[in-house]
């Protein structure tokens, strides 16, 4: 898909932070596909994603004020507070409960971390299936899951700085296939 | 410091991809302000993520951006509040403004009225005080003619000369009082008619058996002075023309007496 550039960066970040309402229109146009991608990486569910994707707008409208560009562009911004969202909500106890019954009832794919839709194929994970099995999990876990290193190391039992290692090189291998 | 290593360290991936420990990411913001290249690493890293996902995006449901938008108006109430409540209170203060003009008009009207009247009033009672305090002094300088009238009456130096009523003129009286020391003649008309048109009484001493004028009688408040007359025998009053007689006419006498001793 490829996005009209109507307004550059800090246009468009100052016509937001103005409460401008059209503008904050044409960024949900533009970047709601994207991001509501990363969600479903973490979420799965999509009636749930959608919601996810809904209470992040929020948050963008609300927080635009914080944003600080010196720190990194707006996409990356909104990106980590989509997937924090994301994070947050599997993390709930109600995502929890809804997944052990499920899990209960239905005769569907059942992983490590409860019932799943096949996101793979969608956005950052698309590009993470093509990392080898040894690094695609520690991405899973630290940037879908939020897990800390000292956490993967103990889940895994494997030495920290192995997790160390492994994921610097998981990290510039995803790089190298991202780059244009 | 080797800064191609630590841009190959999956540092500048795991800060975009908000991976790094708050330790981290302080180190790496103050090293890119200090080394171009690491700051370009990131841009070139964010550029690209954002090309790669915008390029693999997933079409949201039809519901979620009405749902935004309308929350993102309630919570942005400001625009569509803010004409309404000042013409509210434009309305309410121009009706107060009004309510407040009608009272303060109808309030001065009231007060105009009573001004006015009170005014009528106190004119009315200036007018009356100017009168009274007129016939105050009247009175008072009346007073104190009676008074100078009584000390002279009073005085044992003064000589009482009754002057009764001369046939046909009976029942009329005059009094004249006549001070020994400084021999002034003062009348006192107790009962004289009042003189008519164009004529007047008038005084007279009787000096050796003549009568020499000793004034007219004006109309005065108790004792009437006259002229002053050194020596006499008896007094006597006649009516005359206005303006007095160089001799008496003795047709019109009135009252007459004698000097005693």
């Amino acid at each position: 898909m490829e996005i009209s550039r109507k307004y550059t960066e800090s246009e468009l970040v100052q016509l937001l932070q103005q409460r401008n309402q059209p503008v904050f229109s044409y960024l949900y146009d533009n970047y709601s596909g994207a991001l509501l991608s990363i969600i479903l990486n973490i979420v799965k569910d999509e009636t749930l994603a959608n919601d996810v994707l809904q209470e992040v707008f929020v948050k963008i409208w609300k927080q635009i004020n914080s944003y600080d560009p010196t720190r990194g562009r707006l996409f990356t911004w909104m990106l980590n507070i989509a997937r924090n969202a994301s994070i947050d909500t599997v993390r709930s106890k109600s995502y929890q409960q809804s997944q052990q019954n499920m899990s209960l009832s239905d005769d569907t794919q059942v992983t490590a971390g409860g019932v799943e839709m096949n996101t793979d194929q969608i956005g950052l994970r698309k590009i993470v299936h093509q990392l080898r099995e040894e690094y695609r999990i520690l991405i899973d876990l630290s940037y879908f899951q939020g897990f800390t290193q000292e956490e993967i190391a103990k889940m895994l039992e494997i030495p920290l700085g192995t997790v160390k290692t492994r994921l610097r090189t998981a990290l510039i291998q995803l790089r190298s296939i991202i780059k244009p | 410091m080797d800064v191609k290593a630590y841009i190959e360290s999956g540092i500048i991936e795991s800060y975009v991809l908000g991976m790094t420990s708050a330790a981290e990411s302080a180190e790496l913001e103050q090293l890119k302000r200090q080394y171009p290249a690491i700051q370009e690493a990131i841009d070139a890293f964010e550029a690209s993520l954002e090309q790669s996902l915008l390029s693999d995006a997933k079409q949201p449901a039809a519901h979620v951006k009405a749902a935004i938008m309308r929350t993102i108006e309630l919570e942005n109430p400001a625009q569509k509040q803010a004409p309404v409540i000042p013409l509210t209170r434009l309305r309410l203060t121009a009706a107060a403004a009004i309510i407040l003009l009608v009272v303060s008009a109808t309030t001065n009207l009231y007060f105009y009225r009573q001004f006015k009247e009170v005014n009528q009033q106190y004119m009315a009672l200036l007018a009356e005080k100017i009168t009274l305090l007129a016939q105050q002094q009247s009175l008072q300088t009346r007073s104190l003619d009676l008074y100078e009238g009584m000390q002279i009456m009073s005085d044992p130096a003064v000589a009482k000369i009754s002057m009764p009523g001369i046939k046909p003129e009976e029942g009329k009286l005059a009094t004249v009082f006549w001070d020994r020391k400084t021999r002034d003649v003062y009348v006192l008309p107790n009962k004289l008619p009042q003189a008519a048109a164009g004529t007047q009484y008038q005084l007279w001493a009787i000096v050796d058996g003549k009568p020499v004028d000793a004034g007219l009688i004006d109309a005065c408040n108790g004792l009437c002075k006259m002229k002053n007359i050194p020596a006499a025998a008896a007094f006597a009053i006649t009516l005359e023309k206005t303006g007095g007689s160089s001799t008496p006419n003795l047709q019109q006498l009135q009252v007459m007496g004698q000097v005693n001793g």
